[in-house]
């Protein structure tokens, strides 16, 4: 049986590497052990799907949908359900670094298949990432490809491409490329484009299909990072992959997503990584795996730097992950039914319009998550579902404190209630107001099993409301 | 035109037309998930739609002419109302019994959308509903319900009195997994969707078993989810093949005979949306130039129906129109 000390870090595994776990869940993972959990969580195909055909039995909608709600829906539902946890997370990963956003594509149904795209191959090779990205025509109309012309040349895609996607602008205080590499960075990928596709009427846009069309590709000689030649785009992603910034903007990414919050990517020349030695660690991973982002991970995740108490609760919930942890928590939305639709918007209202980032630099992460109208969403939000005792889950937790004896002090039914929701770890001060709203109503004991559950709730609630449930 | 199996039998089918466009009022479908033909050729088709836009959730009447005659019914829970329409089936005094898979209930209408009555409850007893999907009625009254998520059938008079059941979860003869669509041939056998098991159960009417036809795949005969199913005056046997995208004929005793895999050419009210926005008429030209098949097939064909003049009408859940064949037995000369 797993001791309390593997129970909180499965906990932690769980939070990052996945959208949080019922209590249930960590005990029964924490007992399989850590590294076969990391080992499953990394080979996705190892635990059953999602239930594809159910879903669209349920949902015909979801099918080629074509309204971006839909599509957030859909995708909601999966963060909440999927076995696949680490894959689901991984697409969001990807989502918020290489951002497109319906504002412009206007096409529900092209942002749900890049998104796809993304959950197949996010832990994939990240040379081939590159490259379904250059070939996503939701990216090559969003960045302009599609009007980047041999005669005409459009830098929007190269530029990005670099800049956000890659490279980054520098590192250790240098620059990482030049503007004439942006401009031979685009001009290698001139003639990647966007084949017709079916307007909306009357029966519904057709996928869109990327097309290369070699006339309207510069083919003549490029110097790219150094490298000259009649570069393409296949080349430029080639020269891109072996460059030692690509393998530090991919471990820096990784480190802020799943260890601890860093500075944001604008800041990367010239602020160092808050742990060089976990960043060089994973550059390592890059390169002796050829790229793979798999092998990435599973040097993040097996690391002392990971599993260390100091990252726990250190990282702010992004929208998404306030949002879907607590419904995973409390056991809502885990079948196909209706009523979904208004969760699946809630991360908008604490700032994360999913699919549909603000910038291509996409959503700044950590502290920036919160403001006074966001931080009031997000506890409005967990509070209600934390409080609310009709719900599986929080029958569960509140079964589960009830084992614990049939009268609890206060002391022992805040401890309880920290155990069941984290391990949640709390500062002096909130522990203290905790125990003193625990204090007011006496010991909790079982004799009244609803009023028990009601103060439970309240309880649960009122962590809910904590500055440190706003960490995960 | 459908392909042919030569040498088996001397069916072909014919593409007629097609009737709707994607549309959340209107002259249109949205997700459309069951439909039912009256006597007359008037087709209620019964719309899915989804969450955000409840709108969408109605019953469209309109003939196979596409002449729309009205609309009825939205989300909710009131009564005449629906959260998750799935089936739909007309008795012989032309009422329509439609299926609610989320409220567990059959709802009873007239022909004017007027809301006549109601029945079910949640629940694995006898009598209960988890999830009703197809409907069916016999011309004696009976009502037969897929019971999906209970993998069975269940038999109830016309006002929702229990008569019976057949059916259990499994895959061997007889039993079910998630059934969906219904129908009732001539002689009263029927004919049920197992669509968790990618085949199709026949059962005489008293619920006794008397053959299975297909397994998984997408070659002849085989299936991927099977969810809508009709049978002709001729004994054939339609099969919405949902996730392969096709309809598959059988013969009688099961013997694939040939398949439509979809010819829509534009409809009516698809031109009518057109011609109110004609940027998207060179877009389409271009689109077709690409790709002339993406509107042509099939995309999900949830259900298949045979009208009283034996006209084979297949509804797709995603492009929201009914395609409408005619059925051709003279003998193929090969």
């Amino acid at each position: 049986m797993a001791d309390q000390q593997d129970v909180a870090l499965m906990a932690h595994l769980l939070r990052r590497a996945g959208f949080g776990a019922s209590r249930d869940e960590i005990e029964a993972k924490a007992a399989q052990g850590y590294d076969s959990v990391v080992e499953e969580l990394l080979n996705p195909s190892s635990v059953p799907n999602v239930e594809e055909d159910l879903l669209m039995r349920y949902m015909p909608a979801y099918h080629e949908a074509a309204a971006i709600e839909t599509n957030i829906q859909a995708w909601v539902w999966r963060m909440i359900n999927t076995p696949r946890q680490l894959q689901e997370k991984m697409a969001l990963f990807w989502h918020m670094i290489f951002c497109a956003g319906h504002s412009k594509i206007d096409s529900g149904q092209e942002m749900g298949r890049m998104i796809a795209m993304f959950r197949e191959h996010g832990m994939g090779n990240f040379r081939n990432l590159l490259w379904l990205l250059s070939t996503s025509p939701a990216m090559v109309y969003y960045l302009d490809n599609s009007e980047s012309h041999k005669e005409n040349l459009n830098e929007n895609y190269g530029r990005e491409l670099l800049e956000l996607f890659s490279l980054g602008v520098g590192k250790d205080e240098e620059f990482n490329y030049s503007e004439d590499d942006v401009k031979a960075c685009a001009r290698a990928f001139t003639g990647w484009n966007i084949a017709p596709s079916y307007p909306p009427f009357p029966y519904g846009r057709s996928p869109w299909e990327f097309r290369f069309d070699p006339a309207d590709h510069d083919d003549s000689e490029k110097t790219f990072l150094g490298e000259t030649g009649n570069l393409n785009g296949d080349d430029v992603l080639d020269i891109i992959c072996k460059q030692p910034a690509t393998a530090r903007f991919v471990a820096r990414h990784l480190y802020n997503f799943f260890v601890a919050d860093d500075v944001q990517i604008p800041a990367w020349r010239l602020t160092p990584p808050r742990d060089m030695k976990a960043i060089e660690a994973m550059e390592q991973a890059y390169f002796d795996s050829g790229y793979e982002i798999k092998a990435v991970l599973e040097v993040l995740f097996k690391s002392d730097f990971f599993k260390a108490e100091d990252v726990r609760f250190a990282k702010v919930k992004n929208p998404a992950e306030m949002v879907v942890s607590t419904m995973r928590l409390v056991g809502e939305h885990r079948d196909i039914q209706p009523g979904l639709f208004e969760f699946s918007q809630e991360p908008k209202y604490m700032g994360m319009d999913l699919m549909n980032p603000p910038t291509v630099e996409g959503w700044h992460t950590g502290r920036e998550w919160i403001d006074s109208g966001t931080l009031v969403e997000r506890i409005n939000f967990a509070a209600d579902l934390m409080g609310n005792t009709e719900l599986p889950g929080v029958q569960s937790l509140v079964g589960r404190l009830m084992a614990q004896g049939d009268s609890l002090t206060p002391d022992q039914f805040v401890a309880g209630c920290l155990d069941l929701t984290g391990p949640l770890i709390v500062t002096d001060d909130t522990l203290q107001q905790l125990r003193a709203h625990a204090s007011k109503d006496g010991n909790l004991t079982t004799a009244n099993q609803a009023e028990f559950s009601r103060r439970a709730g309240e309880m649960f609630q009122m962590i809910a409301a904590t500055a440190e449930f706003q960490f995960e | 035109m459908s392909t042919h199996f030569f040498g088996l039998t001397s069916r072909t089918y014919e593409y007629s037309h097609s009737v709707g466009r994607n549309e959340f009022a209107g002259t249109g479908f949205r997700n459309p998930s069951d439909m039912a033909v009256d006597a007359e050729g008037t087709v209620y088709v019964v719309n899915r739609s989804y969450e955000n836009r409840p709108d969408g959730v109605r019953v469209t009447a309109c003939t196979l002419d596409e002449q729309y005659i009205s609309e009825f019914a939205t989300y909710g829970e009131e009564d005449g109302n629906f959260i998750w329409p799935a089936g739909i089936a007309l008795d012989s005094e032309e009422r329509l019994f439609i299926t609610d898979e989320w409220l567990n209930r059959v709802t009873i209408m007239s022909k004017d959308g007027e809301f006549l009555g109601k029945w079910g409850t949640g629940g694995s007893g006898d009598g209960e509903l988890d999830r009703p999907a197809g409907i069916a009625i016999s011309e004696d009254g009976t009502v037969f319900i897929v019971d999906s998520r209970n993998s069975r059938v269940q038999k109830f008079t016309l006002d929702g009195q229990y008569l019976g059941k057949f059916g259990s979860h499994g895959s061997g003869p007889g039993e079910l997994n998630m059934p969906w669509g219904i129908d009732l041939d001539k002689e009263g056998n029927v004919y049920v969707a197992d669509w968790r098991n990618d085949r199709i159960q026949v059962f005489n009417s008293d619920g006794e078993w008397q053959a299975s036809y297909g397994q998984s795949g997408d070659g002849v005969g085989q299936f991927n989810r099977p969810n809508g199913v009709a049978v002709d005056e001729d004994g054939d046997i339609y099969v919405a093949d949902w996730l392969n995208d096709r309809v598959q004929v059988l013969a009688p005793d099961g013997r694939f005979v040939t398949q439509m895999v979809g010819d829509h050419v534009m409809s009516q009210w698809g031109k009518d949306k057109l011609l109110s926005n004609p940027d998207m008429i060179r877009q389409r030209a271009l689109a077709f130039a690409n790709d002339p098949t993406y509107e042509r097939n099939f995309a999900h064909p949830c259900a298949v129906r045979v009208d009283s003049q034996g006209r084979v009408c297949v509804l797709d859940h995603t492009r929201g129109r009914i395609q409408v064949y005619s059925k051709v037995k003279d003998p193929v000369l090969v």
